[in-house]
């Protein structure tokens, strides 16, 4: 009895106590967090005693959360704006991040340790701060833009406003995340063994049908990684909008579902309706990203 | 003591609000009085009826009916924000207008600016501007809120704010007035160039001015604000702020006593009067006198004389509901939402209403119907 306790106890012992501060850390700021959160989006504020100044008191309200929630069509609205951001940014980040790590990984490239960096910059760049520069940026009486095509006797133009302001806003992000995903895909693209491309080029292969035909299959899990990542990225959108809010009447407070998430917890002091909006977007983006991963996952992992 | 600068507006009673329901929140803070109904039924400013004696003097009515509710005290009033017209003096005499007296002749103004100088407009209309088009209402009559014992009822679409929405809607269509945000860079710019004339807001805005616009300064002046009708003289509040004792202070008659000294002590006055507020206090206002014009319109020698009988002629009564937080926030994207898609005002005034109501009928609240 005693010597299998003791062998149990050897056995475990150690891989227990590794894992305790992780587990700690874990419960601590990631499982109470969430816990919290669900509790939260079954309470909710509501008068208690008589009087027009009664005081608002915790309690439970069932579902009655999720059902303003669900049925706000401004949630399904925000969405909306998010997908048609979504469709603008993700093509483009990945595109132009896979192009310019492509033309970086060609033989004999000049230049290309200062364009690594040149274009990896933005990256560093706090959202933020990139937001407020090219929000002057598209102000009409402080951009330089509109400065040029008045003075060559064109009129200038708003993109803060109408269609044109998805693209603004989506320009921001591509702005800030090209780099990144460039730097996975170059080092994915360096990861391929070079006797690949001599037995191409011996086969007769151009760049263009090396880049084609072996390039871009090889880095495909690592495509597939930034597209899940600018997936959530945009369901996670949040800063470029909420700071261009100020400069244009076009930009709601409930513009991307983040921001009326923002706006409840801590404008409309609805902690419980927001909780209720955190735990659905969550479970949105759960779905999405399983979604994504079984679709590509043959591709990706290699069917395994 | 330790002193925070929580932000000022929303931020601050986010703040206030999540620091109560930690128990840390300070002993006393400023609250604009637009959101002190809604810090009083989350439970962070506490009654200091019994602390107030011989408080109520101190104030001009109108200013001291904002911190008393239904009888109780909630808070010393501290600076006031009567509405008037800061206007760019020197280019108005450039372009050869008069200082509208009325809206109607502020109309007139804003056709004749706008013909001399196309690039130019006499102001700018900002949608998400919940306290100032909300002061222009209560001028015209409006009482988005009032409270019938325990029953609410909430009038956001009331004749006076039809009128007064239209009014502006008029203006937009005409491209007399500008429909943009206030206080961007943008703006900002407008501002210091000469291409936006004016700012009807509270008595604060000569200081935000001249923070934005420094340059202008000695170009400005301030007028009292444009009346619906020839000869009336009330005017709304736009901002301004109470000092209420927080439900966390330990000691609330300590705390009020101190809250009574930031409201109506010489020295707190005199501060404020240095920073470009308005004291409440009718001791502070008088103190105003003695003092020079703001930086803005150092030419202006007549400046706390014409504050004082703008002040003098407020609305004695206006009540703010127990969710202005949810009504701004609804105000914000439902106005800006209209002028964005070309849609009337007046039917965002009705989908605002609508918002009001079904947020305080979820709280609890006793709402009649209209």
């Amino acid at each position: 009895m005693t010597a299998t306790y003791r062998r149990v106890r050897r056995r475990w012992g150690a891989p227990l106590l590794f894992l305790l501060p992780a587990a700690l850390l874990f419960v601590a700021f990631l499982a109470i967090p969430i816990g919290y959160a669900l509790y939260l989006s079954f309470r909710g504020m509501r008068v208690s005693g008589g009087g027009p100044f009664g005081l608002r008191q915790e309690t439970w309200v069932g579902l009655d959360n999720y059902v303003a929630v669900f049925t706000d069509p401004e949630l399904l609205a925000g969405l909306g704006r998010l997908a048609v951001y979504g469709v603008i940014a993700v093509p483009l980040t990945l595109g132009f991040a896979l192009a310019f790590a492509l033309l970086l990984d060609l033989p004999r490239v000049r230049g290309a340790r200062f364009s690594r960096t040149a274009i990896f910059i933005p990256y560093a760049v706090p959202g933020v701060v990139a937001t407020l520069l090219w929000g002057f940026l598209y102000l009409p009486s402080t951009s330089p833009g509109n400065w040029i095509l008045e003075r060559i006797g064109l009129g200038g133009i708003d993109v803060l406003h109408g269609p044109i302001l998805f693209p603004s806003v989506a320009n921001i992000a591509i702005w800030g995340g090209v780099g990144f995903n460039m730097i996975i895909l170059y080092t994915s693209l360096r990861g391929i063994p070079t006797d690949v491309y001599e037995a191409a080029r011996l086969d007769g292969a151009s760049e263009w049908d090396i880049a084609y035909r072996i390039k871009i299959p090889l880095v495909g899990p690592a495509l597939i990684l930034t597209g899940l990542f600018a997936l959530i990225g945009t369901l996670q959108v949040y800063g470029e909008p909420a700071t261009l809010r100020p400069m244009t009447s076009a930009i709601s407070q409930t513009w991307v579902p983040l921001m009326m998430i923002y706006r409840d917890a801590f404008t409309r002091d609805n902690l419980s309706v927001a909780a209720a909006s955190s735990v659905a977007l969550a479970l949105g983006t759960l779905v999405v990203s399983i979604i994504l991963l079984r679709v590509t996952q043959k591709r990706s992992f290699g069917g395994s | 003591m330790k002193r925070t600068d929580a932000g000022g507006g929303t931020d601050s009673s986010a703040k206030l609000v999540t620091a109560t329901r930690a128990e840390n929140a300070p002993d006393v803070a400023i609250v604009e009085y637009n959101t002190l109904p809604a810090m009083i039924v989350a439970g962070v400013a506490q009654d200091i009826t019994e602390y107030a004696d011989g408080l109520e003097g101190e104030f001009a009515p109108g200013v001291w009916s904002q911190a008393t509710f239904d009888g109780a005290t909630y808070g010393v009033p501290q600076d006031a924000g009567p509405q008037a017209l800061t206007y760019n003096k020197a280019r108005f005499d450039e372009l050869g207008i008069e200082v509208p007296t009325t809206w109607e002749e502020f109309a007139e103004a804003a056709e004749k600016v706008h013909e001399a100088d196309p690039d130019t407009y006499i102001t700018t209309f900002a949608p998400d501007d919940f306290g100032g088009i909300a002061a222009f209402a209560q001028q015209a009559g409006a009482e988005w809120w009032s409270v019938d014992g325990d029953t609410w009822t909430v009038d956001f679409d009331d004749d006076a704010s039809v009128a007064v929405a239209d009014y502006w809607q008029d203006l937009i269509d005409r491209d007399l007035v500008q429909a943009e945000p206030l206080l961007t860079p943008e703006w900002n710019a407008k501002v210091n160039d000469g291409e936006v004339l004016s700012w009807p807001a509270g008595l604060w805005a000569a200081g935000v001015l001249y923070g934005v616009a420094e340059e202008s300064a000695g170009d400005w002046a301030m007028a009292p604000l444009p009346q619906w009708e020839e000869g009336d003289s009330a005017v709304g509040f736009q901002g301004g702020s109470a000092v209420v004792v927080t439900t966390s202070a330990e000691h609330p008659e300590a705390a009020a006593e101190f809250a009574r000294w930031m409201g109506t002590a010489d020295e707190a006055s005199a501060a404020q009067i240095e920073q470009g507020q308005y004291p409440a206090s009718l001791a502070g206002q008088e103190l105003t006198l003695e003092s020079d014009p703001p930086l803005l319109m150092p030419k202006q020698k007549d400046y706390w004389e014409t504050a004082a009988e703008i002040t003098r002629n407020t609305i004695p009564e206006i009540s703010w509901g127990p969710n202005t937080n949810v009504a701004s926030s609804a105000f914000q994207d439902a106005m800006s939402t209209a002028v964005t898609n070309g849609t009337p005002l007046r039917d965002a005034l009705t989908e605002i209403e609508a918002e009001v109501v079904d947020d305080m009928k979820t709280a609890g609240f006793e709402v009649a119907q209209k």
